[in-house]
């Protein structure tokens, strides 16, 4: 029982990193009707810029909105290189472009802070405390926090801000966004702006539990797409379920049936969801209507 | 000067010539509809006017000033607002915030556009109670009168109508045309129509569109009055001139 509930907070804390990097490949989706593969590099890149940042001297905070603005930049630079010159193109044309962008970002870090794993240290002094049976590491604490609070301002955000529903309205149906003078091009720049801070956050706060590699970005991106079909893919809400339930589901797999096949029940759990129900938890629940 | 001229506004899909060289006229103030069998270049002729399709040549006048090939966001700006055909009210929002979306071609308070979103709901009483509904699950007529309302928050010079009886009942039809005749008081309207019968019932002049070309335009009585136009265009049975 003991180990169950120690289980169940370590699984909710990656849990919830996955969800944030699959929150952001749903948002680009919605908006774009693309996946992005490069999303995953967002985490990584964000995982990078901190580490240069402390390294630098920066205290930890300063460092943080640093790292942060240079995933807001990001963003811009994506959207306007990556997907507003194929805009008009189908869909293959754009997901190839993110996969290429992905290549080159990953290859790009690489040539500039070569191929040794970094160690980034967490926020706190403090590795953590114990609370009765359960042991809370105070960098897991941090990650469900921030979580938490990113998830309520989402949902403030989409649901109770006009800028939110352009959003949705643009993501829903572009043409006629831009036909009530809704700055189409505008809505999306803030989704890429957002999905890279999201996927940038994910990445700054999973650090110091992972190691800083080139490597980091496919792994929590995997996962994190493996969350979005499990959630229901295009839905805001499945993205932070499946993530969690992911996230519960390896944690829960390594304990008591295999270490080593730990990634392997996150896929296992994956292809059960294509075969029985591809539409995920949430499945679609905007019907469209002649 | 009229508030919209078209002079021989051409468009083109890839090898299709959608509109070969369409000139027509709106004054201030009027009805004006535009008639025409499927695939005529109705719907075409309005894509163009508010920046959806992009001209190939020819001339749009608003105001005096050229709009041919600026982009949809400008010219909502400028006061025109396209109701589509296919009313695409946004699935997944509710019916206050679709109307609301509508004031976006201009600045106001969001407190102030959820007040005027109220107001809309005085001239189409029908869909007050769905003001909390989501756009999916609306009927195609009560999906028709909040595609008009958010068309009319963006406070319009112009409003563009595509095909707002299509597909629906005769009795709602009915409810739909009343509301463009309480409309056209502040409002110039430039109606699409396929059912001529109701598009001349509210129009001061009419234009009758043929594979993308005007062959004819008139007032609604010279337009009914033709019966070789009448039978050829517009569709009419005899009953219909009674």
């Amino acid at each position: 029982m003991d180990l169950a509930l120690q289980l169940l907070f370590t699984g909710i804390g990656i849990g919830a990193v996955y969800a944030l990097v699959a929150l952001g490949f749903v948002l680009i989706f919605r908006a774009t009707n693309v996946v992005n593969f490069a999303q995953g590099e967002f985490s990584m890149v964000a995982a990078y810029l901190m580490v240069v940042a402390v390294e630098a001297g920066l205290p930890y905070w300063a460092a943080f909105i640093v790292a942060l603005l240079g995933m807001a930049l990001l963003g811009v630079v994506f959207n306007l290189g990556v997907y507003y010159p194929l805009r008009h193109r189908s869909y293959l044309p754009v997901i190839i472009a993110t996969i290429g962008a992905s290549i080159l970002l990953a290859n790009s870090v690489l040539a500039i802070y070569g191929p040794q794993p970094q160690v980034l240290e967490g926020w706190f002094e403090t590795p953590g405390i114990q609370v009765g049976p359960v042991y809370l590491d105070s960098q897991y604490l941090l990650i469900i926090g921030v979580t938490i609070c990113l998830v309520i301002f989402n949902f403030w955000f989409f649901e109770k801000t006009l800028l939110g529903k352009k959003l949705q309205a643009t993501s829903q149906d572009k043409e006629m966004a831009s036909l009530l003078g809704i700055s189409v091009s505008t809505m999306i720049m803030i989704t890429f702006i957002y999905s890279a801070v999201l996927g940038g956050l994910a990445g700054i706060l999973v650090a110091p539990v992972l190691f800083v590699s080139i490597q980091m970005g496919s792994t929590i991106a995997l996962k994190a797409f493996a969350a979005t079909i499990i959630g229901g893919f295009g839905d805001v809400a499945g993205a932070i379920i499946g993530g969690l339930a992911l996230g519960l589901i390896e944690t829960f797999g390594a304990a008591y049936i295999s270490v080593p096949y730990k990634d392997g029940f996150a896929f296992l759990v994956l292809i059960a969801f294509l075969i029985f129900r591809p539409q995920g938890i949430f499945g679609e629940r905007v019907a469209e209507k002649a | 000067m009229p508030l919209l001229e078209i002079r021989n506004l051409v468009v083109r899909y890839g090898e299709i010539e959608a509109l070969r060289g369409v000139t027509c006229a709106v004054e201030q103030g009027q009805v004006v509809t535009l008639l025409g069998a499927n695939g005529a270049g109705k719907s075409t002729t309005l894509r163009a006017i508010s920046g959806l399709a992009k001209p190939t040549s020819g001339e749009i006048l608003f105001d005096g000033k050229s709009i041919a090939g600026l982009g949809p966001e400008a010219i909502v700006r400028m006061g025109i607002s396209h109701v589509p055909e296919g009313r695409r009210v946004f699935p997944g929002l509710t019916v206050k915030e679709n109307i609301m979306l509508g004031a976006s071609n201009r600045r106001a308070a969001t407190s102030e556009i959820s007040r005027e979103a109220d107001a809309m709901f005085d001239l189409f009483p029908d869909i007050r109670k769905f003001t909390n509904a989501l756009g999916w699950t609306l009927s195609g007529g009560q999906l028709q009168m909040v595609a008009v309302a958010r068309g009319l928050m963006a406070k319009p010079r112009l409003l563009l109508l595509d095909e707002p009886s299509l597909g629906l009942a005769p009795v709602i039809v009915q409810a739909v045309f009343k509301i463009i005749s309480e409309i056209r008081r502040n409002t110039t309207v430039l109606l699409v129509e396929q059912n001529a019968r109701m598009g001349l019932s509210v129009a001061d002049y009419g234009y009758v569109l043929e594979t993308g070309r005007i062959v004819l335009g008139g007032k609604p009585d010279e337009l009914w009055g033709n019966e070789a136009i009448r039978a050829a265009y517009l569709g009419g049975h005899a009953k219909a001139s009674a």
